[in-house]
């Protein structure tokens, strides 16, 4: 079955003869056959629909009026029923001319009185299948305009739909400062104008700075410039941009307004800059310190002794060494925050890394009398190659689970009691090895233990003023432990001690 | 002679706690340390008026940012200490581009002190302005 220019094109030079005359029949088929037509025949109406159907397309169907069985009106009225493009052409004895105009009524596009030349037949035959090349052309043009025309209107409501749903804010203000279109982002952006019909002035939006931006868009003389600035609105910041819709022949015939919230970057934008502030400050207080230890030295002002002198200097040095501390742990941290910390894991046991990190802090702990126990685990001895299992094994980076190790360690003798005691426990628990560390020493406030991994926050009082310290080192423990998918906790009581507890996934096996 | 009469300091930072005391006990003046200002005010409350300090040293940034405002603030409103001259010694001379320098005895007097030095101030400097203040 034919209908699209396809079929029309395929049934181009084939040609279906309906005659219950043989001589008819055959005297076509010689006639078409020679001038390069592909013939098929059929005897009567009913033989000429089946055919029709069977080993179709064709482009013409020669018919006979009066035939047994289905008439030659009825079959180009089943033919064309199926294939608008056929070309029934009527052959007809001379008394039936009536019926043949009735028959072009009906949509036969001629006919040719019997009997006939092979040149008239193949005359009318030429010119009807010109027409129908042309009403196929007329009719494929036609389908492809209706099809371009969908096109049109289903982009339209794709663009609708894109402009519907972006989550930025678009108002779009014609140049008689009437808004013509806003999206759902614009109208909860600026909720006065939800509930407007569009087209509604811009006098409409409250927020001043909004109507003077587009407005300034708009009085432009030039008319193209394009105005960006930063504006709140409620909680939130957004930065609105506002482009001049430029006609082609010049001039200027409304302004587009795109709001983004930038509200999130603002954010960052100030944690940013305080963190850089409060870095400043940190470094400014070692380096004044040691600047003032060093002036009192060299002015004179006190007549020190030497004995004097040297402490001060000493104070001195012990300053810049607690500020090459916060230097490197600055960049440890900003490398876990760049994603540059690269962890190099390997099945590592907990017990043999806090055993190691007990013994190098234990002259630091005996010249303030503190006892330090570590419980669990084989001891340093038990330092563990890769491949063996210990129920405190773990798969992590040996050099950060040190680094979390000795923070807790310094920090337990740092703050513990004179002449006190730290006790290391390492145990597996559950699916997690945890290492812990108790003193018993001046504790913690719950208002300091809230923010003491904070970066540089250190609780400050009369206790912790003399001890040195980063205010990083916390932050660090936190940050590495978390990239073990671990976690740190702390339980502490003022004037009894701190205890820190960090857990790490224990390894399979 | 402006010797032998007390000043109070107050810093969270132990070495300018130390520092700024063998600066201003190098002159003979009686110096009573505090690292937290809540101490100091207390310790001031306690005072019997002959036992006052002739002269109040403070930091500003302590456990807060404002704590060194607040605590000059306390003692000017209070008739008691109002008269006590202080001098500001401080690491913060900017916080967020606001500049904290005063430039105008009016700024001075904004923040409650008589005198204001970036941290370290040279032990000259420091001496110089007490005995003013104390004349």
């Amino acid at each position: 079955m034919s209908g699209g220019p396809v079929g029309s094109a395929a049934a181009e030079a084939r040609i279906l003869v309906v005659d219950d005359e043989a001589g008819v029949r055959e005297g076509c088929r010689k006639v078409l056959a020679a001038e390069g037509y592909e013939v098929v025949t059929a005897e009567d109406g009913e033989a000429g629909l089946a055919r029709f159907i069977e080993r179709g397309p064709f482009a013409v169907l020669l018919v006979d009026l009066q035939m047994p069985r289905m008439s030659g009106l009825e079959l180009m009225r089943e033919a064309r029923s199926r294939d608008p493009d056929i070309l029934p052409i009527i052959i007809t004895a001379h008394a039936a001319i009536d019926t043949a105009v009735e028959g072009t009524k009906q949509g036969a596009y001629s006919y040719i009185p019997k009997p006939f030349s092979p040149d008239e037949l193949l005359l009318t035959l030429k010119n009807g299948l010109e027409r129908r090349a042309l009403s196929i052309e007329a009719r494929s043009l036609h389908e492809e305009r209706e099809r371009r025309l969908l096109e049109v209107a289903s982009e339209r409501s794709k663009s609708n739909t894109i402009i519907a749903c972006m989550t930025d804010g678009i108002l779009v203000i014609n140049s008689e400062k009437l808004v013509v279109l806003r999206n759902n982002a614009a109208a909860s952006i600026l909720p006065e104008c939800a509930s407007r019909p569009i087209p509604f002035p811009l006098e409409v939006v409250t927020e001043r700075g909004v109507r003077e931006t587009i407005s300034g868009v708009l009085d432009s003389p030039g008319g193209f410039e394009i105005l960006s600035r930063e504006i709140g609105i409620g909680k939130a910041t957004y930065m609105m941009n506002v482009s001049p819709v430029i006609e082609p022949r010049g001039g200027t015939s409304g302004a587009v307004a795109v709001f983004r919230d930038v509200s999130e970057l603002k954010k960052l934008e100030t944690a940013k800059s305080m963190f850089v502030s409060m870095v400043a400050h940190e470094v400014k207080s070692p380096l004044a310190a040691t600047e003032g230890w060093l002036n009192l030295v060299l002015s004179g002002t006190l007549k020190a002794k030497a004995e004097e002198e040297r402490r001060m200097i000493q104070r001195s040095l012990l300053r810049v060494r607690t500020l090459r501390n916060m230097v490197s742990e600055l960049l440890n941290l900003t490398a876990i925050e760049t994603g540059n910390f690269t962890l190099r894991r390997a099945l590592v046991d907990v017990a043999a890394v806090a055993a190691e990190v007990v013994e190098a802090q234990r002259e630091k702990a005996a010249e303030k009398g503190i006892t330090i126990t570590v419980c669990g685990g084989q001891g340093p001895q038990a330092a563990g190659g890769p491949g063996t299992r210990h129920a405190t094994g773990v798969l992590a980076d040996k050099d950060a689970l040190a680094i979390v190790c000795t923070n807790l360690v310094e920090n337990a003798i740092k703050y513990g009691r004179e002449g006190g005691h730290v006790l290391v426990t390492i145990a597996r628990d559950g699916m997690y090895v945890a290492v812990s560390v108790k003193d018993d020493g001046i504790g913690l406030s719950p208002a300091d233990s809230a923010k003491v991994f904070d970066e540089f926050y250190r609780a400050r009082n009369e206790q912790t003023a003399s001890i040195p310290g980063t205010g990083l080192g916390l932050s660090l423990v936190k940050r590495l432990t978390e990239l073990h998918q671990g976690t740190v906790s702390l339980s502490s009581v003022p004037g009894e001690g701190s205890e820190f507890t960090v857990r790490i996934p224990a390894a399979q096996g | 002679m402006t010797e032998g009469r007390t000043i109070f300091l107050v810093d969270d930072d132990h070495d300018f706690l130390e520092l700024e005391k063998s600066i201003l006990e190098s002159r003979g003046y009686r110096v009573i340390p505090f690292s937290d200002p809540q101490a100091a005010l207390a310790a001031l409350n306690a005072c019997a008026p002959q036992e006052r300090p002739a002269l109040v040293v403070t930091d500003l940034m302590m456990k807060a940012l404002d704590s060194g405002f607040s605590f000059t603030r306390a003692l000017k409103s209070d008739p008691r200490f109002s008269d006590i001259p202080v001098i500001i010694v401080t690491a913060v001379s900017s916080q967020k581009g606001f500049d904290f320098h005063p430039r105008t005895p009016a700024d001075l007097a904004a923040m409650n002190a008589e005198a204001f030095f970036d941290k370290p101030v040279s032990p000259e400097a420091l001496l110089a302005k007490v005995e003013e203040l104390l004349k």
